[in-house]
């Protein structure tokens, strides 16, 4: 125990050697401030950036194959006037695969109108297997139904946006029985969908509006293909395999053999993911390295002051070992100063980098997510620097002679 | 009880050494208030440093108190040092921007067991060495001879049997020289044993017992019939003085 408190009393020797020289203590953290500040902001908004992604993927659905019409890497919505993509290719799907299977025709930019309102908005053509394969139902009215598609009815299902868009009501249940007029042809409003939020693009799913597939192919589009299939598995290990296997099946049908391009494109929540992060996690990774070579000129000019100081503490390093302090006395001793300066600067850039994430989260659109983890990490860091720059000077301290550092 | 025996110190410095202590010998007893003299360049500061083992000699033999320092690790020998030596220097060497009080508490730090009114024990040697009004003041803001007497209070806060002092009055006028001459006769009284280096026959002759280096070797070794006291001379400055 008192071996313990003897420690502690050295180590509050250094803190008073800093107490006592506080514009030298401010230069030796400052590296620490700014890269500890530094960390916690990049980290945060690294956090945001990936929550924000995970919200956008759990919108399209973790359990999902979409098959998209037209070829290239990226994930985007169907390109205009891909036309090879048809209901047979559903038809044989089905036959193959196990799941809910949901043909679909998307058409962006469509004229939508009620009474005066008007917009334009992105409508979907789908059997009533969409509310299934999308996991997406109505808090009003009835969804679709197979009669629908078999009479090519005019009805549809709204987006919740789009009850307020067009009807200037929130009310949800008071447009039920109502008329749009789509493409100038009027529909009947047989229910309203759900709130779902934004794709995975960022486009918003809520004002998109639903109508069946048939009526959308033959009467809105006057086309005769579709523009995606969507897959739900029961089981999310199928996707990969499945994903294959609807691969080769639409190779096979559009007389497709690689290195040729496809005329289709597959994915899952997992390339998605990959897609939507983009470029910010390989940014963020790069910012939080830049954190640390911040933290490690930080170091370098801590280590470089503390052996300064040392040079300068001479004399009273000699007169403290003429009183009684051994070589390691002097070593923790500067050693508690080092690891004392970065913990500091610590606490302070952990202060500062959470004042300017809760500030940046307020006031901005910076997505941003304040955890624990870069807080445990900048301690972690914290102590490995004060350590690792702080040993060499405290080294030189504690081997100085005390004959000669009293000349 | 200080022994020497034999003691040789050689520095090697390239390919020259110089033997500054060519084997001294003698017995200090516990009380003793002895000068240790000599002109500079005699080896009396090398002696000096391994008395108060903060060197170790080259060969021969340390005994304080029995126990031979020689054989003693970095760790014992400084917590030999704290416990039973105190040091005065010629610089006073306190720690600036640091009050009188801490300055003086400093050798408790580094104390196996740390008093609970290690405070009132500083404040109490600072009383004793006449500073109790300065307790809080910091070096820069007190005059030389009150920055010594500051370095005794840091001496004997951990109640050292032996008081090593350098050139004690070496930067001091003569009055402020003589109040230290006075303390250390006071702390002989109360048998502490002193041992004082200084090149000046005046001071020395305040010790009881005047050792004097010369080349590395004792030159003599002789009691002091009759010591100075400092009170005497003291008192003729202030008459001096009275009289301007």
């Amino acid at each position: 125990m008192s071996c313990i408190a003897r420690c502690m009393r050295i180590a509050g020797e250094g803190v008073r050697a800093l107490l006592a020289n506080k514009l030298r203590t401010f230069f030796m953290m400052a590296g620490t401030i700014a890269g500890i500040a530094a960390l916690i902001i990049i980290m945060s908004i690294g956090k945001g950036v990936e929550k924000k992604v995970m919200k956008r993927v759990s919108g399209f659905g973790t359990d999902v194959i979409m098959v998209t019409a037209g070829g290239g890497k990226g994930f985007s919505p169907p390109q205009e006037g891909i036309t090879t993509l048809r209901m047979e290719d559903a038809e044989a799907i089905r036959a193959q695969v196990q799941g809910v299977i949901a043909p679909f025709a998307v058409k962006r930019d469509v004229a939508v109108k009620s009474g005066s309102s008007q917009t334009q908005t992105t409508v979907v053509a789908g059997e009533p297997s969409f509310h299934e394969a999308w996991g997406w139902y109505t808090i009003e009215g009835d969804p679709l139904a197979a009669e629908d598609v078999a009479t090519l009815a005019r009805v549809c299902v709204l987006g919740k946006n789009l009850v307020k868009d067009l009807f200037g009501t929130e009310n949800a249940s008071s447009v039920i029985g109502e008329y749009v007029q789509i493409n100038n042809i009027r529909f009947k409003v047989k229910g309203v969908l759900e709130s779902r939020g934004q794709t995975p693009m960022g486009d918003d799913f809520d004002s998109r509006l639903l109508i069946p597939l048939s009526t959308g192919l033959r009467r809105t589009f006057n086309q005769d293909y579709i523009t995606n299939i969507r897959i739900k598995v029961k089981d999310t290990g199928q996707l990969v395999p499945m994903g294959n296997q609807i691969r080769e099946l639409l190779h096979e049908r559009h007389h497709i053999t690689p290195p040729q391009e496809d005329d289709f494109a597959i994915f899952s929540a997992a390339e998605i993911a990959k897609m939507a992060r983009g470029v910010s996690r390989t940014l963020t990774i790069l910012l939080i390295a830049l954190a640390g070579l911040s933290l490690l000129v930080g170091g370098v000019v801590l280590m470089n002051i503390l052996l300064i100081s040392v040079g300068e503490r001479t004399k009273e390093i000699g007169l403290r070992r003429a009183v009684g302090a051994g070589r390691r006395d002097i070593l923790w001793q500067f050693l508690a100063e080092s690891l004392a300066v970065t913990f500091l600067g610590m606490l302070l850039g952990s202060s500062f980098g959470l004042g300017v994430c809760l500030i940046l989260g307020k006031f901005t659109k910076v997505p941003m997510v304040v955890s624990w983890e870069p807080f445990a990490l900048a301690i972690a860091f914290a102590c490995l620097v004060g350590l690792f720059f702080g040993v060499q000077p405290a080294r030189r301290a504690s081997r100085l002679h005390p004959v000669e550092a009293l000349r | 009880m200080i022994e020497l025996d034999n003691i040789t110190k050689t520095y090697t410095k390239g390919a020259v050494t110089t033997q500054v202590l060519k084997g001294i010998s003698f017995r200090i007893e516990a009380g003793e208030y002895t000068a240790i003299m000599g002109t500079s360049g005699t080896g009396k500061s090398t002696l000096m440093n391994i008395l108060g083992c903060l060197d170790k000699p080259t060969a021969g033999h340390y005994r304080l108190d029995g126990i031979d320092m020689v054989n003693l690790d970095d760790k014992a020998l400084s917590q030999l040092r704290n416990r039973k030596i105190g040091f005065v220097f010629q610089q006073f060497h306190l720690l600036d921007r640091t009050t009188a009080l801490r300055n003086v508490m400093l050798p408790l730090i580094y104390a196996d067991r740390y008093p609970n009114d290690a405070e009132d024990l500083a404040k109490k040697a600072l009383e004793a060495v006449g500073l109790s009004d300065r307790i809080m003041h910091r070096p820069g803001e007190l005059s030389g001879g009150q920055q010594q007497r500051v370095a005794i209070a840091r001496a004997l806060i951990t109640d050292p049997e032996i008081i090593l002092a350098d050139e004690p009055t070496g930067n001091l006028d003569e009055r402020s020289g003589l109040e230290i001459m006075a303390i250390f006769k006071r702390l002989h009284r109360s048998h502490k044993t002193i041992i004082m280096v200084t090149h000046d026959q005046k001071v020395a002759e305040h010790a009881d017992r005047i050792i004097v280096l010369k080349d590395g070797l004792i030159a003599f070794d002789r009691k002091v019939a009759t010591p100075h006291k400092p009170e005497n001379r003291l008192q003729e400055l202030a008459d001096k003085e009275g009289r301007k």
